[in-house]
């Protein structure tokens, strides 16, 4: 006997079965419908179970690389810095790094500063840091970055010497802005620049694989890229150029015959900011191939003096 | 020939909205001669090669950004119309130095005030774009203008002062009591939250010394920032940076109130500076319909040489409206943007040129990708049906139901008589005839019984 329960079609959601028995025939279609457009923005099934299956953990955060020494005795800066360099006790080849790795210079004159600059962690977020003597071996040090690093130096007793003239703040935002976004755009941005002195010292040392590379210069650039343009509708690059070859005149106007900036008796974190760029494009060794920006520079002679004075107090002329 | 001066148009009785534009007045106004010049309040950047205003039109010739502006003048007029010729070493660098100063420092603090600032955005600033541009365009330009100073002035950590951000429902808790019987709290840290400025009175007041105190050490006593008598370049900028801060009454007045408090001789110097260069307040309509002038406003408008802008009427209008749509669609505004700085990064290399169109496709395939994969889920999770073998058999059988109640009815009707049937045809099945035939031998002959079943 066939029973009369064959004629209607078993709605294939099995909630309309439980709730009220079989549904009137007539809306089953529908009903089946938007339960499927609900079922689409869902989990899907197989996701969910594997969600289910491994639950969400929170790991204590990572402790610093093997490669961090526990317990130093002495402070330690970490910059961005090729291996022999470090070893050598050469300028780092970042600008930022090498703006503190000066000043930090300046700071431990008197103790012995080629044991106190470390070897770089790359992986390791914002560069550079320092990390601080601990004074309890097992207790790991709270990296300080560089914007605390003036608080930190004070706090040690050492005075970082600030010029407190009236035009310091200006042609600080010289050095900032307008040479900054050129040096972005000449490093990153410049194609020749970017395969021949960006690619080796951020890209190459990172990894081997070329799709990690790939990704990584892509990422480079369009940071670079970003940076420029929140200041810009548009990246004009003969302004670019045109703006740093006027602050390097300004700064050269302002550095005049004297030794230092500010006519201070030693360098001064001012010093150290412009010699941060200057070294750097100054450097033949890193095979600049646009030398745009490199030939406004050695245009002004005071300036190209000036580096070399600091890399002789420092760097031992190197 | 004429130079066209393109600006956004006028706002808080000063000519235009934006520093730039200001500066570039000031530079036209006092290096070029009258009648050399005009000035029109197009707001409009999509006429700038770079896109943005200020923009100065020679004929054909079209100049983006104000510092490409004074280079080009200098070099039309060859060496004529320029205002910092002939400065000191010391105070042309100073100039070069104080530029870049005002400029990069000056630009977080207006962008808090005016858009950043929920309060003085929505109940100043944004109402203002409708005066200076026509219809569609005050729905996009404001909130664009406003992300892009937010995200300038993000690293400075005072994003409180948007408190458009916060979900307002998500602080009233639900509670039995109906709303007229409660008693208002009024918290400490709720007054605070309702004026995010005074929480952060601190820091902006900080920020806007730390901006003001260089300008008023650098200017001092003298007329002008860098030199005795001569107008510079960095007096158009800062006049332009330092008119916005000032003039505008706001609801949350902090910047205005640090400069007037703090430093009453660049307040002053300000104001001098916008009788002398602009000539004093201007209105919208100066700029918007100068040419039905009465007698009260001819000297103004003689001040500024005004013309009307034309904005190419209504296609004009939705072609521009268009554009901007388009840019503030996520891959296809990214597209936009990357080959409007490619066409202008002075020589476009080849292989940069291979990128872009590498980029092009990449994005293309992207999308098509996505598509498909969205295509292929819906067909997986069935909400788009395929026609298959199933589906009309399962119609068929449904095709009663879709009468609805008398369609059961009629499908019980439907079985019964096709059980009839069935039973029938079994009673068929049993009936046929079954013949057994015994055949018995005896000695009287041959029986042969019939047993018919």
């Amino acid at each position: 006997m066939n029973s009369i329960l064959d004629f209607f079609p078993m709605p294939s959601d099995k909630t309309f079965n439980e709730k009220d028995g079989a549904p009137p025939a007539g809306q089953t279609s529908f009903s089946q419908h938007t339960s499927r457009v609900r079922h689409f923005f869902s989990i899907p099934a197989p996701v969910k179970t594997l969600f289910d299956k491994v639950p969400v953990l929170t790991y204590p955060p990572n402790d610093l690389s093997q490669r961090a020494p526990k317990s130093a005795r002495i402070p330690s800066l970490y910059v961005f810095i090729k291996k022999e360099d470090a070893a050598a006790g050469r300028p780092s080849y970042n600008p930022s790094c090498l703006k503190w790795q000066v000043n930090f210079l300046e700071l431990c004159r008197y103790q012995s500063p080629s044991d106190a600059l470390k070897q770089p962690c790359l992986s390791l977020g914002r560069l550079p840091f320092l990390l601080p003597p601990s004074k309890n071996p097992k207790e790991a040090p709270t990296p300080i970055t560089s914007n605390r690093l003036v608080k930190y130096a004070e706090e040690q007793g050492k005075t970082v010497e600030e010029s407190s003239s009236m035009r310091y703040e200006a042609y600080q935002s010289l050095i900032d802005h307008r040479i900054r976004d050129a040096w972005l755009y000449t490093l990153y941005l410049e194609p020749l620049n970017f395969s021949a002195v960006a690619y080796h010292l951020y890209v190459s040392p990172t990894s081997t694989n070329p799709l990690v590379r790939a990704s990584i210069s892509h990422q480079l650039r369009s940071a670079a890229e970003a940076e420029l343009l929140t200041h810009t509708a548009i990246i004009d690059t003969d302004d670019l150029y045109s703006e740093a070859d006027k602050a390097f005149e300004a700064l050269s106007i302002l550095l005049g015959e004297d030794s230092w900036f500010f006519g201070t008796a030693k360098p001064t974190l001012f010093d150290a900011s412009i010699f941060a760029y200057t070294q750097l494009l100054l450097d033949d060794e890193l095979g600049w191939q646009e030398k745009k920006l490199c030939r406004a520079l050695r245009r002004r002679g005071n300036l190209v003096q000036h580096r070399e004075r600091l890399l002789v107090r420092y760097f031992g002329g190197a | 020939m004429v130079f066209e001066l393109h600006i956004w148009g006028p706002a808080f009785s000063l000519p235009s909205i934006d520093p730039h534009c200001l500066a570039a007045i000031a530079y036209l106004q006092q290096a070029v001669p009258r009648g050399k010049w005009q000035l029109i309040a197009t707001s409009d950047p999509a006429l700038s090669p770079t896109n943005e205003l200020p923009a100065l039109r020679n004929g054909d010739i079209w100049i983006g950004g104000f510092r490409n502006i004074f280079h080009y003048v200098a070099q039309f007029s060859s060496g004529e119309w320029v205002l910092d010729a002939g400065l000191p070493d010391q105070q042309g660098a100073d100039c070069i130095a104080f530029s870049s100063f005002v400029e990069a420092h000056g630009q977080p603090l207006i962008d808090l005030s005016l858009y950043v600032s929920s309060q003085n955005y929505t109940s100043t600033t944004r109402p203002l774009y409708n005066s200076i541009q026509p219809f569609p365009l005050p729905y996009l330009t404001p909130p664009s203008v406003r992300a892009t100073a937010k995200q300038r002035t993000a690293h400075l950590g005072l994003s409180s002062l948007d408190i458009d951000t916060e979900d307002a429902d998500a602080a009233q808790e639900k509670s039995i009591i109906p709303e007229s019987l409660r008693k208002p709290k009024n918290t400490v840290s709720s007054l605070l939250a309702a004026n995010p400025e005074s929480n952060a009175q601190i820091r902006l007041d900080a920020l806007a010394t730390n901006y003001f105190e260089p300008l008023q050490k650098i200017k001092g006593k003298k007329p002008h920032l860098v030199s005795d008598s001569q107008f510079s370049s960095l007096d158009c900028l800062a006049l332009g940076y330092l008119s916005l801060m000032l003039i505008p009454s706001l609801p949350q007045p902090w910047l205005a109130k640090t400069m007037r408090k703090k430093f009453p001789d660049l307040c002053a110097w300000t104001e001098d500076m916008i009788d002398n260069v602009f000539g004093g307040p201007v209105k919208a309509e100066d700029a918007l319909l100068p040419n039905d002038g009465d007698s009260t406003s001819a000297e103004q408008k003689a001040y500024l040489p005004w013309t009307a802008p034309k904005n190419g009427g209504a296609v004009g209008i939705g072609s521009v409206f268009l554009s901007s749509i388009a840019d503030s669609i996520p891959v296809v505004g990214q597209l936009r943007r990357n080959t409007r700085m490619r066409l202008h990064g002075g020589k476009t290399l080849d292989d940069e040129l291979q990128s872009s169109s590498w980029q092009g496709v990449a994005a293309i395939s992207s999308i098509v990708a996505g598509l498909g994969l969205a295509v292929g889920y819906m067909f997986q999770q069935g909400l788009i049906p395929l026609p298959s073998g199933e589906e009309p058999a399962k119609e068929r059988n449904a095709s009663l139901d879709t009468f609805g109640d008398a369609g059961a009815a009629l499908s019980v009707f439907a079985t019964q008589l096709d059980a009839e049937a069935q039973r029938q045809r079994m009673g068929q099945s049993h009936g046929a005839p079954v013949a057994q035939v015994d055949v018995e031998a005896g000695p009287g002959g041959v029986t042969v019984t019939d047993n018919v079943a």
